[in-house]
């Protein structure tokens, strides 16, 4: 559980937005808003990345506040960030989408190092900036090809058979490098 | 169908997991990855730890402005007396998806059908049971403190629930049957708390099968039954024949 709770900065914004979350798990609309004027071009920037169309992108955010309107009930503050628990809803939907719409990557393979240009990280706490600071250490350690891979699959929601295409390779090898790449990354994070 | 074909070595499942979580799977693979995420337990606390591991990565994203008809289209569609039966297809297709996209259970609980086979057991085993599978509700629910736990008695086609912590407020909980063909049929609205008695109708007896998926979303009650879910689940389990 959270701690001391300044009352501006980072750690606020989070309190906000879980007081925000508990309301709209009462139903509350003017909540709904507030989550999604404190949220909406983060999320938005996750389905725009995964999508790669403006449309489709705007549709899936739809879809994803109407969610967090019937699931707001389960978030519990107690085992996830806030802002976690939003990105993984709109990370899933929109490659839910893609999956759906039968999207193949187009981005050429150095968009997953473009990445690390343009991170955003006002609604981060200083604890969240050092797990991400962690997980790019460790992805660092990897071969290039197994961290180009785990961050296609990331960022651009790529499946195997995306990345067996993209990279070149035959799909068994990509699975090896993968599963390879993930546990070493599990070993670096050292969380068990 | 019915048993894994071989089982996977810890180290196996995790790689699994890891797949899982990632969004790297699709068709066939996925969908036995996400059966096994529903019916093992330690599987699914495997697909959770690799979500965490890999969340941080979500502050990536860098920040896009949507245009301002989303937040129309969102405002319009929370209004108090929304058509919930307009897209009925379109939602039951968001649901299925939803229901089984890896976070949509991490916070749910076990939810544990015991059959009781006409007659054929004394009673004292189908009291005993239900603390038999408790321990399955406590490792998938971990954290949670929602509970379900149905009875079901084919002689008298009598269904009963004794529900527990389950979410509170406008929306009340349905209880689906998901049988293979992978589309949710509404059994009716339980209370959100103690003891719930319902009998089932002939049609939906045959779809009680071991192995069959049952779910609890959250519902408006006044409009109940009804023909899809508008949710993910709050909770989710298998039917367990005793």
């Amino acid at each position: 559980m959270s701690t001391a709770e300044p009352s501006s900065g980072p750690d606020a914004a989070r309190s906000k937005l879980i007081d925000a979350l508990q309301a709209v798990a009462q139903q509350d609309r003017a909540a709904l808003r507030q989550v999604y004027d404190m949220t909406s071009a983060k999320l938005f920037g996750i389905c725009l990345r995964i999508s790669n169309d403006r449309d489709a992108a705007e549709d899936i955010l739809q879809d994803v506040y109407i969610k967090v309107w019937n699931r707001a009930g389960r978030f519990d503050a107690g085992r996830a960030s806030p802002i976690t628990w939003l990105c993984a809803i709109a990370r899933n939907s929109a490659i839910d989408w893609r999956r759906a719409s039968g999207r193949v990557a187009t981005a050429p393979e150095e968009a997953a190092f473009a990445i690390a240009d343009t991170r955003m990280r006002a609604d981060q706490t200083i604890e969240q900036d050092q797990e991400t600071t962690r997980i790019h250490q460790c992805i660092d350690t990897l071969e290039e090809r197994q961290a180009t891979a785990i961050r296609a699959a990331f960022f651009d929601g790529l499946t195997y058979a995306d990345l067996s295409a993209r990279m070149d390779v035959p799909l068994g090898t990509m699975k090896s490098w993968m599963r390879r790449g993930l546990q070493r990354l599990k070993g670096c994070l050292g969380d068990d | 169908m019915t048993e894994p074909s071989a089982p996977m070595t810890p180290e196996e499942r995790d790689a699994l997991a890891s797949e899982l979580a990632l969004g790297l799977l699709t068709g066939a693979e996925r969908a036995e990855a996400l059966r096994l995420q529903l019916s093992d337990p330690a599987f699914a606390a495997d697909v959770t730890a690799w979500e965490r591991r890999l969340a941080p990565l979500h502050h990536d994203f860098a920040e896009h402005r949507p245009s301002l008809e989303v937040w129309a289209g969102i405002a319009a569609q929370i209004e108090p007396k929304a058509t919930v039966a307009s897209g009925v297809t379109r939602q039951l297709r968001v649901w299925r998806a939803s229901a089984l996209v890896s976070g949509a259970l991490a916070a749910s609980l076990a939810f544990v059908l015991l059959f009781r086979p006409p007659a054929s057991l004394p009673p004292q085993i189908v009291q005993a049971a239900p603390a038999n599978q408790m321990a399955v509700a406590q490792m998938v629910g971990q954290g949670s403190n929602m509970l379900v736990a149905a009875r079901y008695d084919e002689t008298t086609a009598q269904l009963n629930l004794r529900a527990e912590n389950l979410p509170q407020g406008d929306l009340a909980p349905e209880l689906w049957v998901i049988p293979a063909d992978g589309k949710p049929r509404s059994l009716g609205m339980i209370s959100a708390r103690g003891t719930t008695r319902m009998a089932v109708s002939p049609k939906m007896r045959a779809m009680l099968e071991n192995g069959v998926t049952l779910a609890i979303t959250m519902e408006p009650a006044a409009t109940a039954p009804h023909a899809a879910p508008s949710s993910a689940p709050v909770a989710a389990g298998k039917i367990s024949i005793i």
